[in-house]
C-alpha cells in the first residue's frame, strides 16, 4: 500500500507527523464535513459580499465623490487582525460564537476587494462604447446591462477569484470561534499536540484554495470570448 | 430636413458658449459638413441633434417637429450615428454589432439577418467571413466600415456622423471617402458630418457650416461658393492659400466648354474627361504644354484644354468675388 511507504518515509520525522490510519478512519466523518463546512463558509461569505459590493460599486463607479469615504471604511475593515476582529464579533448582542461572527467578518474583509474591482471593471468600459450605445438610444438601464456589466463582468471576476482565495484562507482561522470547516482539524491538531490533524487541514485548505482560483479562472477566460484576436 | 433656429449652448459654470446663437437649415439628401478649428462647437452642435446634449436657447427642427418632442432615446434610434472612435462593442460579433438599433426596434430575426448581410456587402466586408468576428478581428479601416454600417442599419433618414474616417491612415481615409460617397448617392440620406479637415469637408460636403471659434456660424453655403468667395478674413486663411486650386480639384473636365480640336493634337498630352481640372492644369504644366485634348474612355478626342481657360475661369470667381 502506498499509505504504507509514505508513513514509513516520514517515521525518521517522529511519531506520526502523518497518521494515514487517522485520515482512513476518519475521513467521512471530520474531514469530509469539515471541508464541506468550509465550502459553505466560503461561498456564502463571497455570495453577500458580492450582493452588497456589486450595486456599491455601480454606485460609486457613477457618483465618484463617495468612493474615497467607501474605500476609507472598506480599507479599515481589512486592516482589522483577523483574530482581533472574530474575538470582537463574538462580543456583540445576537452574533455569539458560531459561523454567523465567522461569516460577517469575511464578508467586511471581502468589500474592499469587490467594490475595487467592480469599479475598476466599470471604468474599463471604453468611454466611446458607451457613447456609441447611447447616441443608437440605448436605455442608461440598457447601456448598464448590455454594455457596462458584460465588458466589466471578466475584471470583478478577477475580484472575486481573489477575494475567495483570501475568505479560503481567513476562514480557517474562524474555527478559534467555534465556526467549523478545516480550521477545526488545525485548532485541534494544536491542542492535543496531534501533527496529522494540522497537515490535513492545511493541505485541504490550500487544495481548495487552489481549486476555487483555477475554476474562477476559467470562467474568467470563458466570459471573454472577444478578447481572442486573430487578425488576416 | 433640419432646421437650427437660435440654438445656444453654454455649459453651466462657463461665461462663454460653446455654440453660439446658431440658425441654418440642412436640406434632404444633403451633405452637411461641419467643420472648423477645434473648440469651434461642430461636435456640440451635431450631438444636439440627437440631444446627447440638450442646447441652453434655441431649438433643433426635424422636419418642421422640435426634436424634444419624443424622448431622446426613441429619438436617437431612428437617427444614425457613427464617431470617430468608432465604440464598436467589443464584446458583440460584428453582426450584433450593426443588428444594434434594429433590435432595440424589435425587427425579426430574419429581417434582421438579411438587412446584416447586405449592409456588410455594402460596406464591401463578405458577410459570411465577417459576420461571426469580434471587433479585435478586424483592421482599423474595416471597424470604421461596420461603424458606418451599424449607424445605417435601421435606414434611418437622418445620420450623425463626428470623423467618422478620421482614425485611419490617409489610404484607406480616401478610399472609404469615396466609398461613403458612391454609397450616398443610392441611400440619399441627410448627412451631417463633422469634421476639422476641410480638404475632406470640401469633398464630401454638398453644403459647408464653417464655424469659428466661440460657435459662431461663419459662413454657410456650398464649397464652390465658400472657395470662390469667402465672406471673411476667417474663412479666407481657414480654406487655406490655395483655395483657387481647391476649387478646381471640384470641377471635371467634362462640365467644362472645350475648344474644337484642330486636327493638331496628335503631340499634345491626353486628359480623360472625368478628371477634375486641378488635375488637369497639374498635367498641363508637368507635360509644359499649353493645351491638351480631352478624351473620353480613352480613345474618342471631345476637343482641347487650355491652361488659358482655366485661368480665366479661376480669375472671374476672383473677380466676382472683389465685386461682391
Amino acid at each position: 500500500m502506498s499509505s504504507l511507504v509514505a508513513s514509513l518515509a516520514l517515521q525518521n520525522l517522529g511519531p506520526k507527523v502523518l497518521d494515514w490510519n487517522w485520515i482512513s478512519r476518519n475521513f467521512s466523518h471530520e474531514i469530509i464535513p469539515a471541508i464541506i463546512g468550509h465550502i459553505y463558509l466560503s461561498f456564502v461569505s463571497v455570495t453577500i459580499a458580492l450582493v452588497i459590493s456589486l450595486p456599491t460599486g455601480i454606485i460609486v463607479s457613477r457618483y465618484r465623490k463617495a468612493y474615497p469615504p467607501v474605500t476609507f471604511i472598506t480599507g479599515l475593515l481589512f486592516s482589522i487582525p483577523s483574530l482581533a476582529f472574530f474575538a470582537l464579533l463574538v462580543t456583540v448582542p445576537g452574533v455569539g460564537l458560531g459561523p454567523r461572527a465567522v461569516i460577517i467578518a469575511l464578508v467586511a474583509y471581502s468589500l474592499l476587494v469587490l467594490i475595487r474591482n467592480v469599479v475598476a471593471g466599470m471604468d474599463s468600459v471604453p468611454e466611446e462604447t458607451k457613447d456609441a450605445a447611447r447616441g443608437m438610444g440605448l436605455t442608461s438601464r440598457q447601456i448598464l446591462f448590455k454594455v457596462e456589466l458584460p465588458l466589466a463582468l471578466p475584471v470583478i471576476v478577477a475580484g472575486i477569484r481573489i477575494a475567495t482565495v483570501t475568505i479560503i484562507g481567513i476562514a480557517t482561522i474562524g474555527a478559534y470561534i467555534s465556526g467549523g470547516g478545516l480550521g477545526e482539524l488545525i485548532f485541534t491538531g494544536i491542542s492535543r499536540n496531534f501533527p496529522t490533524r494540522i497537515i490535513v487541514g492545511a493541505v485541504l485548505a490550500t487544495l481548495l484554495a487552489v481549486l476555487a482560483d483555477l475554476s474562477l479562472l476559467a470562467i474568467e477566460r470563458y466570459l471573454r470570448p472577444w478578447a481572442r484576436t486573430r487578425r488576416t | 430636413m433640419i432646421e437650427f433656429r437660435g440654438v445656444s449652448k453654454t455649459y453651466p459654470g462657463s461665461l462663454h458658449p460653446v455654440v453660439n446663437d446658431l440658425s441654418f437649415e440642412i436640406l434632404d439628401g444633403e451633405i452637411c459638413v461641419l467643420v472648423g478649428p477645434s473648440g469651434c462647437g461642430k461636435t456640440t452642435s451635431m450631438r444636439m441633434i440627437n440631444r446627447l446634449i440638450e442646447p441652453s436657447e434655441g431649438e433643433i427642427l426635424i422636419d418642421g417637429e422640435p426634436n424634444t418632442a419624443m424622448s431622446g432615446t426613441k429619438l436617437r434610434r431612428h437617427i444614425g450615428y457613427a464617431i470617430q472612435q468608432i465604440g464598436l462593442f467589443p464584446h458583440r460579433t460584428i453582426a450584433d454589432n450593426i443588428a444594434t438599433v434594429p433590435q432595440l426596434l424589435d425587427w425579426d430575426k430574419i429581417r434582421i439577418e438579411r438587412r446584416v448581410d447586405e449592409l456588410l456587402q455594402l460596406v464591401g466586408l463578405d458577410p459570411a467571413q465577417y459576420r461571426g468576428r469580434y471587433p479585435a478581428e478586424l483592421s482599423g479601416g474595416q471597424q470604421q466600415r461596420v461603424g458606418v454600417a451599424r449607424a445605417m442599419a435601421a435606414d434611418p433618414p437622418i445620420m450623425l456622423m463626428d470623423e467618422p474616417f478620421g482614425a485611419v491612415d490617409p489610404i484607406t481615409r480616401n478610399r472609404l471617402q469615396d466609398e461613403f460617397l458612391r454609397i450616398q448617392e443610392e441611400i440619399n440620406k441627410t448627412i451631417v458630418f463633422v469634421t476639422h479637415d476641410i480638404d475632406e469637408a470640401i469633398k464630401m460636403g454638398d453644403k459647408l457650416a464653417i464655424l469659428k471659434e466661440g460657435g459662431v456660424l461663419a459662413q454657410y453655403d456650398t464649397p464652390e461658393k465658400i472657395l470662390a468667395a469667402p465672406n471673411s478674413e476667417f474663412v479666407s486663411s481657414f480654406v487655406g492659400a490655395d483655395r483657387v486650386l481647391k476649387r478646381l480639384s471640384l470641377l471635371r473636365v467634362s462640365d467644362m466648354e472645350l475648344d474644337s480640336t484642330n486636327g493638331d493634337g496628335d503631340d499634345l498630352p491626353r486628359i480623360s474627361e472625368r478628371t477634375n481640372l486641378k488635375d488637369a492644369l497639374s498635367e498641363l504644366i508637368g507635360a509644359g504644354a499649353e493645351r491638351g485634348v480631352v478624351v473620353s474612355n480613352g480613345d474618342g478626342a471631345r476637343g482641347t484644354l487650355s491652361i488659358e481657360t482655366i485661368r480665366r475661369l479661376s480669375h472671374q470667381a476672383e473677380a466676382e468675388q472683389r465685386y461682391e
